[in-house]
């Protein structure tokens, strides 16, 4: 029996379709303000990729902040056990995935069998999250693909020392208008020391372990990965569809079900 | 608002310097390495409840545990303190989790608020150093809190002695008192100095000063601060200034942030804060009826108080005592968050000295900040309303 | 100055009444619940009417012990319970929050201390014949009294409880008690009863004997205590120490307790998860945490720093002593004390005894002495395999938190436990 696991996140809906341990097939899309209609559509999308109909018998997982919002799922889980489950299959060696996502950034360590040990969350602070690195982008006018790479070019980057991403705003505005102007790239380097920080102190509040998996989106800039290694002090494990992790975390879930109801 | 720019140029004190380099290097400084290579122990002591004058007379060399001096990104010390605890216990930990103070041989405090009594346990459970005291600290000045303090005293002599296996003698004892007490006497004459019209010493100066009087042996401490005194006298510098100020409230180790009231031509001439006054205030007194140690204990009981005892009195009219004796004209009270000794004691102590006539800036601050532009605002409008009351 | 007719006490009479009138019409009220609501009705009663009745009223702090306010025939007013019940009832938490601001008094003072100074200037509190306070647990309680002394404008003492429980620290406490009696006696021209003392003290032993039985039953699955249910223990505790009604009260519910074991009832329909509760959770959420331990199953089964007393025992020869001694034995005493291996033992004990599946700390964001355990009680239950979850939270403030933000942390909770 095939099973679906889908994230609805605040930006992007990700479908993935699941049977006998591997991935058939899976859809990234906008989320929009019709949550059921695109979840709709998606898993629409992505079964006939699998050679399958809604009409069909599957197992639904649903997960992300929007989970509840939609009709069809079997079963609603958290994201936190669907990361983990996820990135387990993908990385088996990740005892901790962090998780960078629109409006949230979550930290989640694991066990030796995929299961969630600790998991800590930001959720009321913009910094560090993906919309606020395209707010960034915005603000400085390049886009994020091209931030990334500017980063990578920067001597040491610029000191942020704002904590709070409205300040940081501001503080970045500063450097841009400052005569001569602080480069570019000096500015975009320290807005991912910035962010990076954030992320590092989330993460010390439930201690770092080996090995380190990073997931959602931001995880395919390769500026934030390479900021990320440098204050971690190791190489961290970025999958190949790192936007896919917790919808995979779910469809896993969903056939963990299936099997469990057919004991 | 302009700042009175008449001032002569004032010469450039080397000794000052030497001090400096001990406050920018430490805990590491070239003193406790040399100490340590030469096979001697020694111990960090939080708060000025911790009797120094018995680890020094068992050869231990006792220096004060502080956090980081400017304001540092404390995400360990956020992680296992939490964020409510105050920024100078979390920075504090935040320096011994990372191995600032991994030459320690011992850890020494007083039960005297939540933030160190937490700080302890931490350190403790994460960090280890072989030797390990707490004394209970009565929040009392009674003859029962005395009896009982001076019981903490002695079963800390006797655990020191355990750990070391031999005994403090009463001879040694007496050297030590001698010794801290002329450290005190020479801070009190570095500070009389700043009761002058013009005083030769900014705060922020005065503040390098106290910071290395807890940062470095007394017997070198001692040598240095008479040399400075000398040279102080031989220089004939003056400050002058808008306004005479008192800084009072939590720990404060950065000389930045005086000096950020100072560049606004404030005239920082007395403070209250357990880095500085608190740290030397009163002397041990010495008589025949009493034991070198209860000498100590009723030193250390009766030392101008931290905003823990009770009653608050005391603490507020030795505050008042300063103002009259140093010609105070306003107060600044910087309380860290979460210092909540501190933040209880404001309300009553800003009645009591506005019943005096004495304006306070109550400042919100984190350890080791160096003044804000927020703060430096805000004190610019204090020393404005000073001048304006004046008129 | 705010007469006890005149201030909100009353509202705390009129909701328990209310609850007590609601709670004849539900088909499987306890008893014991109707018997604590009539002693807190009780309780605020007297002290509404304390001055027509000519008593005088000592108000005290937290953890403070009224044992020797009740021996010598006063009316003790708890300060914390008593704002908090009082705004909590009448919706005006962020009022004296604001008020206690204007004071002066600093955000970072914890909302229940920031909030009694603001009670008691609102004239939500009638102003006591005598303010009390020790440092029985944290600064906060060391430092709340000499306010409030001239809010009120009334004498007031301040108990210096050392940190240690050596003998002689316990000597010094017992000095204190003392001292404090004797300036009880002067302010009130009343004397120390010392033959009724004895009786309270005898009782307290008793109502701790039967806290630790009824913790006993606890260690059934399923346990038959409901999830919040240690808070009524608590408030027994707090408000009368040593009377005859705790004994009452708490005998019927060790029996009806005794009576779910023995017919294999739990207190929620499927006992899932056993939860260890470490500090407590916000007041206006209470009725929330009910609802959702029947939904998922889920139970507090031990709070070892609100209903597990060190040990101990109390004696009635020696009463001024024996109080003392409580202090030390107390609860939550225990968690503000030095968190040596002993304590920490002893949360590693309480969670294997009472198989617990997990823990919640109520991070409440005022209480820095308590957070700053987090990382120790986490790194400590985690040793021995029992996941524990952080909820920041203010135990008053409705601000920090709302319910959404709660229900989602534990949904993500009780799925990992789930998981496991």
């Amino acid at each position: 029996m095939k099973t679906l696991g889908i994230d609805i996140g605040s930006l992007t809906t990700k479908v993935v379709i699941f049977e006998n341990g591997s991935i058939l097939s899976s859809v990234i899309t906008a989320s929009g303000d019709e949550p059921e209609a695109v979840a709709k559509e998606a898993v629409r999308s992505a079964l006939r990729r699998a050679g399958s109909s809604f009409n069909d018998d599957i197992y639904i997982v649903s997960t992300g902040v929007g989970r509840k919002s939609i009709s069809f799922s079997q079963q609603q889980k958290a994201i936190t056990t669907c990361l983990a489950r996820g990135v387990y299959y993908l990385c088996p060696s990740a005892r901790m995935v962090i998780d960078i996502g629109a409006e949230s950034t979550t930290v989640v360590k694991l066990n030796d069998r995929g299961r969630v040990r600790d998991w800590a969350n930001h959720d009321k602070c913009a910094a560090g999250t993906g919309i606020f690195l395209q707010q960034m982008a915005k603000l400085m006018q390049v886009p994020v693909e091209e931030m990334s790479k500017l980063s990578l070019q920067a001597k040491s980057g610029v000191e942020i020392t704002s904590t709070c991403a409205v300040f940081t705003e501001s503080e970045v505005i500063s450097h841009i208008h400052r005569e001569p102007p602080t480069p570019k790239q000096e500015i975009v380097a320290g807005i991912y020391l910035s962010v990076i920080s954030r992320i590092m102190a989330l993460c010390k509040r439930i201690g770092i372990e080996k090995d380190v998996a990073l997931s959602g989106g931001v995880a395919l800039n390769s500026g934030v990965v390479n900021t990320l290694e440098k204050e971690i002090g190791f190489g961290v494990l970025v999958p190949d569809t790192p936007q896919l992790v917790a919808a995979l975390g779910g469809a896993i879930l969903a056939e963990e079900n299936v099997e469990k109801g057919s004991n | 608002m302009m700042v009175d720019t008449t001032q002569k140029s004032n010469v450039k004190l080397h000794v000052l310097e030497r001090f400096r380099e001990v406050n920018s290097t430490f805990p590491k400084t070239s003193h406790l390495l040399d100490y340590k290579r030469s096979g001697n122990k020694v111990f960090g002591w939080l708060c000025t409840y911790s009797p120094e004058e018995i680890m020094h007379a068992a050869g231990i060399l006792p220096i004060r545990i502080i956090g980081y001096s400017q304001e540092a990104e404390l995400d360990d010390g956020n992680a296992y303190l939490y964020v409510n605890s105050c920024s100078f216990s979390r920075s504090c930990l935040q320096l011994g989790l990372g191995g600032g103070y991994d030459f320690l041989d011992g850890v020494v405090g007083g039960s005297t608020c939540d933030g160190a009594r937490r700080l302890f346990d931490l350190w403790r459970n994460y960090i280890g150093t072989p030797f390990y005291h707490v004394l209970t600290v009565p929040r009392k000045y009674t003859e029962k809190a005395h009896a009982l303090y001076y019981h903490e005293v002695a079963q800390f002599k006797q655990h020191l002695e355990e750990f070391l296996g031999s005994k403090i003698a009463d001879e040694a004892l007496y050297e030590s008192i001698k010794l801290y007490n002329e450290s005190r006497k020479l801070l009190r004459q570095l500070y009389d100095l700043r009761k002058l019209d013009d005083p030769p010493i900014t705060g922020a100066e005065t503040m390098e000063v106290s910071n290395a009087s807890f940062r470095m042996p007394k017997e070198i401490f001692n040598r240095w601060l008479k040399d400075l005194l000398e040279e102080i006298s031989a220089s004939g510098n003056t400050h002058t200034g808008r306004s005479r100020l008192m800084l009072i409230g939590s720990v404060l180790t950065n000389p930045e942030f005086i000096k950020s009231i100072e560049d606004q031509g404030g005239l920082v001439v007395a403070d209250e804060l357990c880095t500085g006054t608190r740290y030397w205030g009163d002397p041990v007194v010495l008589d025949e009826t009493k034991s070198p140690l209860e000498a100590i204990s009723r030193r250390y009981l009766n030392n101008f108080p931290c905003a823990r005892m009770f009653p608050s009195d005391e603490r507020f009219n030795r505050i008042i005592d300063f103002i009259q004796d140093f010609r105070v004209e306003g107060v600044i009270s910087q309380i860290i968050r979460y210092c909540v000794p501190y933040c209880h004691d404001l309300p009553l102590l800003t009645k009591r000295l506005k019943a005096l006539g004495i304006p306070i800036l109550a400042l919100d601050v984190e350890y080791g900040t160096s003044g804000s532009g927020q703060i430096q605002t805000r004190v610019q409008a204090f020393l404005e309303m000073l001048e304006a009351k004046r008129k | 100055m705010t007469s006890f007719q005149n201030s909100k006490i009353d509202t705390i009479v009129r909701v328990c009444r209310l609850i007590m009138r609601m709670n004849r019409t539900r088909p499987n009220a306890r008893p014991s619940e109707a018997m604590y609501y009539q002693m807190l009705t009780n309780y605020f009663t007297r002290l509404l009417n304390a001055r027509e009745n000519g008593d005088f009223v000592a108000a005290h702090t937290v953890f403070f012990p009224a044992e020797l306010i009740y021996a010598m025939d006063m009316v003790p007013m708890h300060t914390e319970t008593t704002t908090w019940m009082t705004a909590l009832f009448t919706g005006e938490c962020s009022d004296i929050l604001e008020a206690g601001a204007q004071l002066g008094l600093a955000t970072e003072i914890c909302t229940p201390h920031r909030g009694l100074a603001g009670a008691f200037a609102l004239g939500s509190l009638p102003h006591p014949d005598v303010i009390l306070w020790s440092s029985m647990v944290c600064d906060n309680t060391a430092k709340s009294g000499e306010l409030i002394m001239e809010l009120c404008h009334c004498p007031g003492f301040f108990i210096d409880r050392p940190f240690n429980d050596s003998e002689y620290e316990i000597q010094y406490l017992v000095g204190e008690l003392g001292d404090m009696v004797r300036f009880l006696e002067e302010k009130s021209g009343r004397k120390m009863n010392w033959d009724k003392l004895a009786e309270i003290v005898a009782r307290m032993d008793r109502q701790i004997e039967l806290i630790r039985n009824i913790n006993e039953l606890r260690k059934t699955v399923p346990t038959p205590f409901h999830s919040q249910g240690f808070l009524e223990l608590l408030t027994i505790d707090y408000l009368f120490p040593g009377q005859p009604e705790s004994i009452e009260y708490l005998e019927t519910l060790y029996q009806e307790l005794t009576a779910m074991v023995q017919e294999g009832k739990g207190a929620v329909p499927h006992e899932h998860f056993r939860l260890m509760s470490l500090f407590i959770p916000p007041m206006y959420l209470i009725g929330f945490f009910e609802r959702i331990s029947q939904e998922y199953g889920a139970v507090s089964v031990i709070e070892p720093f609100f209903t597990y007393w060190g040990e101990g025992r109390l004696d009635r020869a020696n009463p001024l002593e024996s109080v003392a001694r409580k202090s030390y034995m107390l609860p939550e005493a225990r968690m503000y004390g030095p968190m040596d291996e002993r304590t920490l033992n002893s949360i590693v004990d309480c969670a294997q005894q009472y198989k617990v599946d997990g823990a919640i700390y109520y991070a409440d964001v005022g209480c820095r002495h308590a957070c700053a355990t987090i990382k120790l009680f986490k790194d400590t239950l985690n040793d021995i395999d029992v996941p524990v979850l952080t909820l920041d939270c203010d135990v008053v403030d409705q601000s920090v938190t709302s319910e959404e933000e709660v229900r989602e942390k534990l949904e993500q909770f009780f799925e990992l436990l789930e998981d496991r």
